[in-house]
């Protein structure tokens, strides 16, 4: 399979004071569905628009399906853009809106009609052709800006935060429709969110983000199972962590020394690490076991009951161990025991379910504990 | 409860005061259009068809003066100077002014090196309307600046004669009134969203559609209030064509001539006219140009 995108070193200034894009370096398979993930600010939407050809690069290489993007204006790109807040073309009725890029293209008369029909159709939105866009709501404005990104048929879909912005319903229809989409079309999409469950059900392959920096790249299963840095485990899913020191190794069983007392660990692929080294110790809320199932743990805290959310089909307890050591634990409805507040329970969890982190992030001289316990 | 009535809070003096306060805002501007604008416009309108306005007030009602103008063989000539020249100075205002209201907006990135800019363009605001007028002759006469520099530069022989002629209407007027032109311009042009002229660029628009679809388009509005602006700036203006153009007639320096000389009825009847003319252009413009359209 062919790269649809690759950039090395990309570099992107805002003035002399803001470094949008720190060095960026990595690369997208043709048709695959590309989420990059982070916080806003984080550089992603700035990305895009380095790929759409909107913003320059100050160095670094950008190539689309291997062809070098320096000093190529937007228009000769073999992609399209659908940006954040929809941009619709005021003055235009949504046929028209969607028709645009047709007709730049040079495409006959006939021809646009079908395929804006087409696309107004693919995105649920046939018979409002003559509408225009102050007449629409905010979830058919997104889907005209969806359909008149797509209808030009790019070999890379660019869509900045094209989920934010509606309500919750909207957002989950939108999530199936673009994976449908998706797999209709077979097109590259490329995609940012600020919102972690977007990027890993939607994903094929996520991206996490970092004031300019990647700080991970992989399948939402290995970015959720095996967070490459305290940062990514913290973007991607809910997740527990405690600053820990290595204690001992005994065979591939680790021991840790942390706030709330000594934990032990069964880290695959960590052997680097040695006693002394200050690491994250994480544990991922749905590993953590409560009462006589925790007895059987390898790992046992005695801790209070603080307070709980419900989610409908799951219940997120929140413990205090120790002083002020939150531990975050999360039970399938079903499951849910009869539980106070205020009243002391046992909480485990297994070597095997536990995580250790060693970077806190890809930004150089940021202490881990900082970064564990800063936000 | 029973038996009483619901309690109700009273309304004091303040509240309807305030309840009417949008009427009392129009007041003050209401008053001045009826006083100075609406009467004497209707006074005008009416001693039109009159044949003699005196003292004792307007004498037999005729139609006399609106057949005498428009049967005069002078009339063609006197329109197109009038009109003509105030939509060709329209035309050549916006082709000055637009370029620099865009490159304000999307070529000159800091926000304070944009608000010099606009304070210089202020600058000739400061000095006196009659200093400006006259200091056209140093610059444009015989011997002025302008003529001095093209033949001291060896590109002309000859001086070139850019005032007491059309030509000089067209020189001075647009810059009277570049910035009615750049203004309005400027901010519509600051209204556009840059998204949408981003979007336009990512759905394949080369760069003289993203202006003529979009940018432009979009503009619109303020290039309309511009055309206006100027248009009916330099219709009003008579004494520019009066000094500077060779003696030229308009419609404005005919109703001049005709009240410095007491022939009330004919003034007016020119006056009505060329009201009336102004109107309907700027209906027609408003018409090919649905203002209500632009403004979403």
């Amino acid at each position: 399979m062919g790269k649809a995108l690759e950039t090395k070193e990309l570099v992107k200034w805002y003035g002399k004071e803001v470094l949008a894009l720190n060095k960026v370096t990595f690369d997208i398979d043709a048709g695959d569905f590309f989420v990059i993930v982070g916080p806003s600010g984080c550089g992603k939407s700035t990305l895009l628009k380095v790929i759409a050809g909107i913003l320059d690069y100050d160095s670094g290489k950008l190539y689309i399906n291997g062809v070098d993007m320096k000093g190529v204006p937007p228009y000769k790109r073999d992609v399209s853009m659908m940006l954040e807040n929809y941009a619709l073309f005021p003055h235009m009725n949504v046929f028209d809106n969607v028709a645009f890029g047709l007709r730049m293209l040079g495409k006959d008369k006939s021809e646009i009609e079908r395929e804006v029909k087409e696309a107004l159709k693919l995105v649920g939105l046939a018979g409002l052709e003559k509408r225009m866009p102050l007449e629409l709501s905010g979830g058919q404005r997104q889907r005209v800006a969806l359909a008149r990104a797509l209808v030009i048929n790019p070999s890379i879909l660019l869509l900045d935060e094209p989920l934010s912005h509606v309500d919750y319903r909207l957002q989950r229809k939108l999530m199936e429709d673009l994976k449908e989409i998706h797999r209709k079309v077979g097109n590259t999409f490329i995609l940012t969110t600020h919102v972690q469950e977007h990027a890993l059900s939607l994903a094929d392959t996520v991206m996490v983000m970092n004031t300019g920096v990647i700080e991970q790249i992989g399948k939402p299963e290995e970015v959720y199972n095996n967070p490459a840095t305290v940062f990514a485990a913290r973007f991607v899913g809910e997740i527990n962590l405690f600053s820990a020191q290595i204690k001992s190794w005994d065979g591939g069983l680790c021991y840790l020394n942390t706030d709330i007392g000594e934990l032990k660990a069964n880290p695959k692929n960590k052997s680097a690490l040695s006693s002394g080294d200050k690491v994250a110790y994480a544990v991922r809320p749905e590993r953590v076991k409560i009462g006589e199932e925790a007895k059987l743990c390898d790992n046992k805290v005695d801790a209070k009951l603080v307070s709980y959310y419900y989610f409908g089909h799951y219940m997120e307890y929140v413990f205090q161990a120790g002083n002020s050591t939150k531990i975050k634990v999360s039970v399938p409805t079903e499951k849910v025991g009869n539980l106070t507040l205020g009243s002391i329970y046992l909480l485990g969890w297994d070597a095997k379910d536990a995580l250790l982190i060693e970077k806190p992030c890809m930004i150089e001289g940021l202490d881990i504990e900082e970064v564990i316990y800063g936000k | 409860m029973c038996g009483l009535s619901t309690p109700q809070l009273k309304l004091g003096l303040i509240d309807k005061v305030a309840k009417y306060s949008r009427y009392l805002l129009l007041l003050p501007g209401f008053v001045l259009i009826l006083l100075f604008l609406l009467i004497p416009l209707s006074m005008i309108i009416g001693i039109s068809f009159f044949e003699r306005f005196t003292v004792a007030g307007p004498e037999n009602f005729t139609l006399k003066n609106y057949i005498t103008f428009f049967t005069s063989p002078q009339t063609p000539v006197i329109l197109w100077n009038t009109f003509g020249m105030s939509l060709l100075a329209c035309l050549i205002t916006f082709l000055l002014g637009y370029p620099m209201a865009y490159f304000l907006v999307f070529r000159v990135k800091s926000a304070r090196t944009r608000f010099f800019v606009v304070s210089l363009l202020l600058v000739p605001f400061l000095i006196d309307w009659s200093v400006r007028v006259v200091a056209w002759l140093p610059i444009l006469g015989e011997s002025g600046i302008v003529n001095y520099t093209l033949m001291y530069l060896g590109v002309i022989k000859e001086p070139l004669e850019l005032l007491f002629g059309r030509s000089a209407l067209l020189i001075i007027w647009p810059q009277t009134y570049l910035l009615w032109m750049i203004f309005p311009s400027y901010l519509a042009l600051t209204r556009i969203d840059p998204d949408i002229i981003n979007a336009a660029k990512v759905l394949k628009a080369p760069p003289h559609r993203v202006f003529f679809d979009i940018t432009f388009r979009l503009s619109l509005p303020g290039v309309v209030m511009g055309f206006i602006f100027v248009f009916v700036s330099a219709l009003g203006d008579y004494i520019t064509p009066a000094l500077w153009a060779g003696g030229i007639q308009t419609l404005g320096l005919s109703v001049a001539n005709y009240a410095a000389n007491f022939v009330w009825p004919y003034a007016a009847a020119l006056s009505t006219i060329l009201v009336a003319i102004a109107l309907l252009i700027l209906y027609l413009l408003l018409k090919v140009v649905d203002i209500k359209k632009l403004v979403y």
